[in-house]
């Protein structure tokens, strides 16, 4: 598609910290990806957006090693990653949340964050306590206070309400300091007041931290996206700025459906 | 933790139950050391195994009596000497347990390894799969199980009288509990809790999923081998009738009993079946009403199903609620003056597993 090549991000100096190149994903004979070319570049603030059904999620799922594409490949930092399992991408600095809150519902929040810190720092073989578990059990109580859980430190995640669950997904992916964060639609179901602590969360991020975010919620992706990709049937269709995207009448077209008669 | 935290209500029980075991050759018959509670401490020990695998790793495990066979098998294929059943290795006593604890770990390390990518009912079903397999190898391989079994197993001199084997199995029970209980708290235990809750955010986060339920099964591999020596030599002789699919289910029917989900239940639960198995007979007028040993399995089969219904929580859970409720009526005495609107207070609600 003639589109497609205006997902690719305008030349800069320093190589981009994930390449997407012909992606394809089939699921039986649904071709879920077709093609898609993505490249992001440290630091950036990216959104995908697009209607349900485009590619969104398979995509993301690419990207954070969930899926192997049956074609292409995926590279984060510049290391091949497409055929990795989903636990090589900590050790890269990838960290990512799940659309539905997947938090550890037996486990308190401070283990809950405690854990992601374990599995980025590889100390989860370690049998006994250490000063380094010290370390990561205080520094769980600092990431509980950046997404406003510093109350809950001590309750099961599983008791906690769906907000909150979702700012605990969010804290578990900043407890490890990430170079690249995915976010999977992090805006979904909440509250107003839920949102503009997730903005103003993700706005408060060091400035080289790069944020790839699948989002439904424009607000939430306009405001922290400073390029935003649009997908429609497994394909990039065009990508810009914000401003950009919201005058494109393609977009307009895809959303409001009046491809079909024009 | 520190000391003033474990000085908790139940803490305090436990140490006063283990006081009472510690002195119990003094104060009870030889009989009921050295037959009921010896047995009760060897099954608990290996019921114990199962929880853990539950608890802290959502695998329920039947794989658990076969490891305790094969423990006990190479106990005996090695210790014994010539003109025994089996291989006769005749090997010293200590050298033999060091090797039946060697194979059983590296058994356990092999099944949870294949294992390991499966999980709930798969899991069940892979590790019943396992059970049937191992006693097809131990009933026809019978070089390695001697025809009809190896009898005639001695066990080491350290241990030679009957009391002295119930003093291993209080010890290895003990540090088995401790064991399990702190894990809990360590890298790895919350690792494996984390696993049992969502496989797949521990993957995202880093972890490997498949080795940490593989080092989970080997633990509990090691611990159920000592359980399994503890059983030989309290047994004298081990045939391959004793770890076939009726003992298997057995383990995991004293699991329930005691609560799938609590450690102490584990001991409880053999405790209960091993008293039923013992007393059932000797209870007055039990065989008018039909109930004659042949019968055992039904009595437990009822209890077992008493207890499901009654309370999926087994034993313990009914502890914790009778507890709840003597507890309930002083502290809403103690509620009355505050008089404060909707006194909520000390409320537990149990969801499955959790406490909270």
């Amino acid at each position: 598609m003639a589109h497609t090549s205006a997902a690719q991000s305008e030349p800069s100096g320093s190589a981009p910290v994930i390449e997407v190149r012909m992606v394809t994903v089939a699921f039986g004979g649904l071709l879920a990806l077709r093609g898609v070319d993505l490249d992001i570049m440290p630091g950036e603030r990216l959104a995908v957006i697009g209607p349900n059904g485009a590619g969104k999620s398979t995509l993301f799922n690419v990207i954070a090693g969930d899926i192997a594409p049956t074609a292409g490949k995926v590279a984060v930092k510049g290391q091949d990653c497409t055929y990795r399992p989903s636990r090589h991408r900590p050790r890269l600095g990838v960290a990512r949340t799940y659309q539905k809150a997947r938090t550890f519902d037996g486990l308190t929040v401070r283990d809950n964050i405690y854990l992601a810190l374990a599995g980025h720092a590889r100390r989860h073989r370690a049998l006994w306590r250490s000063s380094v578990d010290a370390r990561m059990r205080s520094t769980a109580a600092n990431v509980a206070e950046t997404v406003w859980l510093a109350g809950q430190l001590d309750h099961p995640a599983g008791q906690l309400a769906h907000g909150q669950k979702r700012q605990l997904e969010l804290g578990m992916a900043i407890a490890t300091g990430p170079d690249v964060m995915l976010l999977d639609e992090p805006a979904s179901g909440l509250s107003r007041g839920e949102r503009e602590r997730l903005i103003e969360v993700l706005e408060s991020l060091a400035p080289e931290v790069t944020l790839l975010l699948i989002e439904h919620d424009m607000d939430v992706a306009f405001r922290i996206a400073q390029r935003v990709v649009v997908m429609a049937d497994g394909e990039t269709v065009t990508a810009g700025s914000p401003a950009q995207v919201q005058k494109d009448t393609n977009v307009h077209r895809i959303y409001l459906g009046t491809e079909a008669t024009a | 933790m520190t000391v003033r935290g474990q000085l908790t209500r139940r803490n305090l029980v436990l140490a006063a139950v283990v006081v009472v075991l510690l002195a119990l050759p003094s104060l009870a018959t030889a009989f009921f050391v050295n037959f009921v509670m010896t047995q009760t401490l060897i099954l608990g020990l290996a019921a114990a195994t199962i929880v853990f695998l539950a608890k802290y790793a959502g695998m329920t495990s039947l794989a658990q009596f076969l490891l305790f066979g094969v423990a006990g098998f190479m106990f005996g294929n090695a210790a014994l000497e010539a003109g025994a059943r089996g291989l006769n290795l005749g090997w010293d006593a200590w050298a033999a347990v060091g090797f039946a604890i060697v194979v059983t770990t590296v058994v356990a390390f092999v099944l949870g390894a294949i294992a390991s990518r499966t999980t709930g009912i798969y899991f069940l079903m892979l590790t019943l799969v396992y059970a049937v397999i191992g006693y097809f190898v131990f009933a026809q391989i019978v070089e390695i199980s001697g025809p009809g079994g190896i009898t005639s197993i001695q066990r080491p001199e350290l241990l030679g009288p009957p009391v002295r084997l119930y003093y291993a199995g209080l010890l290895l029970s003990v540090l088995a509990y401790l064991g399990f209980r702190s894990l809990g708290r360590t890298a790895f235990g919350l690792a494996l809790q984390g696993v049992r809750d969502d496989p797949i955010r521990m993957a995202s986060l880093g972890f490997n999923v498949a080795l940490h339920r593989t080092l989970a099964f080997t633990l509990a591999g090691f611990v159920v081998g000592l359980g399994g020596l503890l059983n030989v030599w309290w047994n004298g002789q081990i045939d391959p009738a004793s770890i076939s699919i009726g003992p298997t289910l057995i383990l995991l029917i004293i699991a329930v009993i005691g609560g799938i989900s609590s450690f102490e239940g584990a001991w409880l639960g053999a405790f209960v079946y091993v008293l039923v198995f013992t007393y059932l007979r000797d209870l007055p007028l039990i065989d008018r009403i039909g109930i004659t040993e042949a019968r055992f399995n039904t009595v437990i089969g009822v209890i077992v199903l008493a207890i499901m219904v009654l309370s999926p929580e087994g034993l313990t859970g009914i502890i914790h609620r009778l507890r709840g409720r003597l507890e309930r009526p002083a502290a809403a005495a103690a509620d009355t003056s505050t008089g404060g609107p909707l006194p909520l207070r000390k409320t537990e609600k149990e969801f499955g597993g959790t406490r909270p």
